[in-house]
């Protein structure tokens, strides 16, 4: 009950104020900007806070709606592109010939912009929806795949001794060692990569579908300074999107991987 | 000993050699070593850095192969005694898995062998107390101190009933005090699961104090350069590490050194 109150007042209430007083400072200089230096568009360049809120209030359904779409999507690629990611990653710590042939390639892909592969595969597929996930997916594979070597990797020599002693068979190795100390490798990977599906799900909406909250965003974009506070409204609704998908995957890594030293509670035990 | 020595030896190493090829030379960390370890002896591997005990104890562990001689565990060639796990083996650092708890670290080998859960559970209680860790069988490693983990690591090492113990200087991170206690605790272990065991160490008190014999071994190349037996009675306190004896035997195993 005291570590409650203590998170309360060390990490709550700091964060709370921070919170408050930015959005203080921000409707203070909106204000600033519309009445003293009377800028053009100065409501497009940065919104009272309250009508955006109270927008965020009058369209939560649509926005959860078209946010949702966005998200869905985006969470089925990123669960494709992490399973492939991992995948890939085994074999190559199978075999330096996996390595030496796909890794080359999984780089290269990389290099290939989001802004002109998404028309190239929605030109391929038509169909948003399969878009998205793909974007997603192919966002999500490279970050995965390469944290998560690296954490297969990081086993070191007397532990991979210690099960040859007791004459481990290979997959008895994976399953009990090198899958378990490359948890903490396979959430950086995925804590990278969850964020950037969701990124990467929105840009493929601008390029023209009908569902999902880069549609929106566009669309109001388009109709002018009229829709100002709708077109902030899901620039933020986005965001928080992106920090959900980041919030998820620290709570599964705490789920999953407890024993790792940042869980531990300061100070140590002993 | 001499009795023990006349019986079939649990331990028996031929002629043994050890060649290491590096870039820039062929290093010979052992040179022609013959030795043999009875059942239910208590051995020690003394000498300073480089001397190839750590290496000669590996090649009893088959984690490396000779490039000459003999090596036979328990009847059996090296590699087939570890096939059959005949050694249970404690290194230098306690190499406990982080995701485990206390208890599951202790029981890795004998899940590896598919052993039924409820006995897994009953042998890890039975292993805790014998260690003196009763209540940390849910802890997970981070939690314990230096020496409480590789007091996890003997019993993990003791887990499934191995005829053989395996110990890379086990001790040698710690404190003199710990390390003390720690010897104390590792005779009266042995004394109970009666297994032969073979310590790596560096220290010549630690070596006489636990041991039945000490070889000792010397470096460039590394070889063996002496056998010493150790006279002292069983069960041994810690008072024996003041006694006459005890100083006369640290003399004649530091004389026993060549070209250190």
């Amino acid at each position: 009950m005291k570590g409650n109150s203590v998170f309360l007042r060390d990490r709550v209430l700091p964060l709370f104020v921070w919170v408050f007083g930015l959005l203080v400072v921000w409707e203070a200089a909106s204000w600033m900007l519309l009445h003293v230096a009377k800028a053009p568009l100065a409501q497009s360049k940065l919104p009272y806070v309250h009508e955006v809120i109270s927008t965020l209030w009058n369209y939560g359904g649509t926005l959860l709606k078209e946010g949702s779409a966005t998200f869905g999507n985006a969470g089925v690629g990123f669960l494709i592109g992490a399973a492939a990611g991992v995948v890939l990653a085994v074999l190559m710590s199978l075999s330096k010939t996996i390595e030496q042939l796909t890794f080359p390639y999984a780089v290269a892909s990389q290099m290939i912009p989001i802004l002109g592969l998404a028309p190239i595969i929605y030109g391929i597929v038509r169909d948003e929806q399969i878009s998205r996930v793909i974007i997603s997916g192919y966002i999500t594979f490279f970050p995965v795949s390469l944290n998560m070597l690296r954490g297969l990797r990081s086993v070191d020599l007397s532990a991979l001794e210690l099960m040859h002693s007791y004459a481990a068979k290979p997959w008895a190795v994976y399953w009990k060692l090198r899958f378990p100390a490359a948890l903490p490798g396979l959430f950086s990977g995925l804590k990278i990569a969850a964020p950037l599906a969701v990124t990467g799900a929105i840009l493929v909406e601008l390029m023209g579908a009908q569902h999902g909250i880069g549609v929106i965003m566009l669309r109001n974009l388009y109709y002018g300074p009229s829709n100002t506070y709708m077109f902030w409204s899901t620039v933020i609704v986005s965001a928080l999107l992106g920090i959900v998908s980041y919030g998820l995957m620290t709570l599964i890594e705490r789920l999953v991987a407890p024993w790792q030293p940042e869980f531990r509670p300061k100070g140590g035990s002993h | 000993m001499s009795l023990l020595a006349t019986e079939i030896p649990e331990i028996l190493l031929e002629n043994v050699e050890m060649r290491y090829q590096t870039d820039t030379a062929d290093v010979l960390a052992l040179h022609n070593v013959s030795l043999d370890i009875a059942k239910g002896e208590f051995v020690s591997l003394l000498g300073p850095s480089g001397c190839g005990k750590t290496t000669l104890l590996r090649l009893m562990a088959d984690l490396i192969t000779p490039t000459g001689g003999n090596i036979t565990v328990a009847g059996k060639s090296a590699r087939e005694a570890r096939l059959a796990q005949k050694y249970g083996i404690v290194f230098q650092s306690p190499v406990l898995y982080d995701w485990r708890k206390v208890k599951h670290n202790i029981t890795l080998p004998l899940e590896l062998l598919g052993v039924k859960k409820s006995i897994r559970e009953d042998k890890a209680m039975e292993l805790l107390e014998l260690v003196g860790l009763q209540g940390f069988a849910d802890k997970y490693p981070w939690q314990l101190s230096g020496g409480m983990q590789q007091r996890v690591a003997i019993a993990r090492a003791l887990s499934m009933e191995p005829e053989i113990l395996l110990m890379d200087e086990p001790f040698s991170a710690l404190d003199e005090f710990t390390r003390e206690r720690l010897n104390e605790e590792l005779l009266s272990v042995w004394s109970k699961v009666k297994s032969t065991i073979v310590f790596v160490t560096h220290s010549i008190p630690e070596s006489i104090f636990l041991s039945d014999r000490v070889f000792v071994l010397s470096p460039h190349p590394g070889r063996l350069s002496a056998i010493v037996d150790i006279p002292l009675p069983r069960p041994r306190t810690a008072e024996m590490r003041n006694s006459p004896q005890f100083f006369e035997l640290i003399a004649r195993i530091r004389d026993s050194f060549e070209g250190v």
